[in-house]
């Protein structure tokens, strides 16, 4: 049979559409929007009109901005290295398990994964009220000084970061026992022949052949930290709001509280961009050191 | 078979039937009264579809108190799936005619309503009006009040014979009563106070602004003048009785109404609308005895902080026979307020308030002569319940209440982020 390139390329054209069409509908033209809308006034809802590149240039001296940035640095740097690292010390205790056990004990780290951010909220925000949180009990009994843990800059992100971690880290954890299990059993009974310790197997052997899924997990944390809001939002109501600003959160100030569609689509711009270089960077960066290590 | 599509042409029939001869209108109404003050409203909803049968029905949904509210509808009304009446805050109006949400009350309106201005006390009307026009009709006035333990203040002897807590004409009078109940051992905290929300204590803060003539905002500028030593002598006040060990620190809004309610703290700054907990906790014998009065006069003169909740019909089109009904659905809640009094709120509608079954109501009628020293937010965009300006002083009300800040840098900080909008 005689393949006909043309038809081929209109089936493939008439299926893709459908696809193409909602893509284009729900991310390429609501992308390009909010570029053009950047360079304008516009209230949260409506035109605006064109003001340049004032709505980038007000960045630089912008208070709450730098705030927004830091912050979100700060975060990341608390719960993408942590939050893997404990992802992957956890998925190696439960491989040594087996059978129901395994299953069991998987099944209570997972548990906090399928909980929605506000009981996530709900039940830490209880736990650590400072006037009758049951933490604060333990820290009487333990004879230290009660700590308003989400009312003070000190505590308050890493107490996100860690309550993130304690939610999320569940599915971190099946991601690195699906790597964890197809590393061939035979390259450990190889290992242990050559009398190599539980260390050196690891170093040697897991950890390397781990890498493709610790870097996927890396970079799975990093990009969802980086839009981090949820939690934040939540912990810091009523309390101190500006001083927790994450770059998510300040878009969502500047436009549904401040009414400034424009201003709050610079600052969306500005994330995207440091989204897009930082996750390129930590590609690369998985990439070559990944394969210096085969 | 036969006979059930019998029963659905007869039931077809009887819709057409029905809707031919009342032509019911559907009103769809929003809301975000959830607590104590949400199930009196719901009552009041089932008392005017009762009353309204055939002609009228109020379908309500109740939303998410404070930012989820307002941002649904800043974005619900631009796309035309607005209800057809809602609550709204009067210090949101400003942001809202801003946006275009609201729609007119013309004069055509009120007199449908059987309404008019002279229904209202004066500074609740200006809280609807912008630019001349009014753009809701307002439903109640809602002050803080100080709420007390009557049993602890006695205990501490600082209770009058008209059961009234002493010390509430001066600063030095109402320190000396905390101080006393604090010396009396038989309490935590002498004041229960929302430390732990900053949005929460602007309440208590603007008040004593107001105690000494001070403006949050003067010709669209922020703390212009003499008001930022004003603002700080507020603060001032409020962290010396946190130094003092007088009132309760980094408690959020439930904690501190359960260590009123339990007796563990002995008095507690609120909204009237915590009213019906403490009146529902006294029926079933779980509460001391308890009073509520006006704030205690810190400064000046007395002076109270006060919003409204008022009914808005968002912007869009809507037949004249839906917009009648909507008038009708706020004229008779208007009328009827006398029940939405025991939700602690003070009805908006002047003859309800002037009538001899609301003089007898208490506590209301203890602390409602302090309708006289109401003051309202700023008439701007960026004031209101879940507005930029919350947000500002939140941040920097919490670590100043708290021992974490000096009231002169809070101040400081605030006026340049209040600037910075």
């Amino acid at each position: 049979m005689i393949r006909d390139a043309k038809k081929e390329w209109l089936i493939a054209f008439v299926l893709l559409t459908p696809f193409l069409a909602v893509y284009g509908l729900t991310f390429v033209y609501p992308t390009i929007d909010m570029f053009l809308l950047s360079f304008t006034d516009a209230p949260l809802i409506g035109e605006g009109d064109y003001v340049g590149l004032e709505n980038y240039t007000r960045l630089g001296s912008d208070r709450r901005f730098d705030t927004a940035i830091w912050n979100t640095a700060y975060f990341v740097a608390l719960s993408v290295v942590p939050g893997t690292a404990v992802a992957l010390g956890i998925a190696l205790g439960v491989s040594r398990l087996t059978g129901r056990m395994q299953a069991l004990i998987l099944a209570l780290f997972f548990l906090p994964y399928i909980l929605p951010v506000s009981v996530v909220y709900r039940l830490w925000d209880w736990t650590m009220n400072f006037q009758f949180g049951i933490a604060m009990h333990v820290f009487d009994m333990l004879g230290i000084d009660r700590v308003p843990v989400f009312k003070t800059t000190t505590w308050f992100m890493p107490a996100v970061a860690f309550i993130t971690i304690w939610w999320t880290c569940g599915f971190n954890i099946l991601l690195f026992l699906a790597g964890l299990r197809a590393i061939p059993q035979e390259i450990y009974e190889a290992a242990s022949l050559d009398n190599a310790g539980r260390w050196t197997t690891f170093r040697r052997v897991t950890w390397p052949l781990l890498w493709p899924i610790t870097a996927l997990n890396l970079t799975i944390q990093l990009i969802l930290q980086m839009k981090i809001f949820d939690q934040v939002y939540l912990f810091s109501t009523g309390g101190r709001p500006n001083d927790n600003l994450v770059m998510v959160y300040y878009i969502f100030q500047r436009a549904f509280q401040s009414n400034h569609g424009g201003r709050a689509a610079a600052i969306a711009v500005v994330l995207f961009v440091i989204v897009v270089a930082v996750s390129i960077l930590n590609f690369q960066l998985t990439r070559i050191s990944g394969s210096g290590k085969r | 078979m036969f006979k059930l599509s019998v029963l659905a042409k007869a039931a077809l029939a009887a819709t057409l039937m029905s809707s031919a001869a009342y032509a019911e209108e559907t009103v769809v109404w929003w809301d975000f009264l959830g607590g104590g003050d949400g199930v009196r409203m719901k009552q009041m909803i089932a008392d005017f579809n009762e009353a309204h049968k055939g002609e009228i029905t109020i379908d309500a949904t109740t939303l998410e108190w404070g930012v989820p509210f307002y941002t649904k509808v800043q974005t619900a009304v631009p796309v035309g799936e607005a209800p057809d009446i809602m609550t709204y805050h009067a210090s949101r109006i400003p942001l809202a005619v801003d946006q275009n949400l609201l729609s007119e009350i013309t004069a055509d309106d009120w007199s449908k309503m059987g309404l008019s201005e002279s229904d209202y006390a004066t500074a609740t009307w200006d809280a609807v009006t912008i630019d001349g026009k009014q753009y809701a009709v307002p439903l109640d006035t809602h002050p803080i009040v100080l709420y007390y333990n009557k049993d602890l203040l006695a205990a501490a002897g600082r209770l009058n014979d008209d059961g009234t807590p002493m010390g509430m004409d001066s600063r030095e009078g109402f320190t000396e009563t905390l101080q006393a109940l604090k010396d009396s051992g038989s309490v935590k905290f002498p004041l229960g106070s929302v430390t732990a929300d900053g949005n929460f204590m602007f309440r208590t803060i603007y008040s004593l602004m107001g105690q000494q003539d001070g403006e949050l905002m003067t010709d669209g500028e922020f703390l212009a003048g003499d008001n930022a030593e004003k603002l700080q002598n507020s603060l001032a006040v409020l962290a010396e009785w946190t130094e003092a060990g007088l009132q309760s620190t980094y408690t959020d809004y439930p904690a501190t109404v359960a260590l009123f309610t339990s007796g563990e703290a002995a008095m507690m700054i609120n909204g009237v609308w915590e009213v019906p907990t403490m009146t529902d906790l006294h029926k079933d014998g779980k509460l001391f005895e308890w009073g509520a009065v006006e704030l205690p006069v810190i400064f000046d003169h007395p002076s109270t902080y006060a919003d409204s909740h008022a009914f808005a019909i968002p912007a869009g089109d809507m037949t004249a026979a839906k917009r009648d009904a909507v008038l009708e659905v706020m004229s008779w809640i208007s009328k009827n307020s006398l029940f939405w009094a025991t939700a602690g709120h003070i009805p908006a509608y002047g003859p309800v308030t002037a009538s001899a079954e609301y003089k007898a109501m208490e506590p209301n009628a203890t602390y409602s002569p302090l309708t006289e020293n109401m003051i309202f937010d700023p008439k701007s965009t960026l004031a209101g319940i879940a507005g930029p300006i919350f947000d500002v002083m939140s941040t920097y009300f919490v670590p100043t209440l708290n021992g974490e800040m000096d009231p002169a840098e809070a101040v400081e900080e605030i006026k340049i982020e209040l600037n910075d909008l």
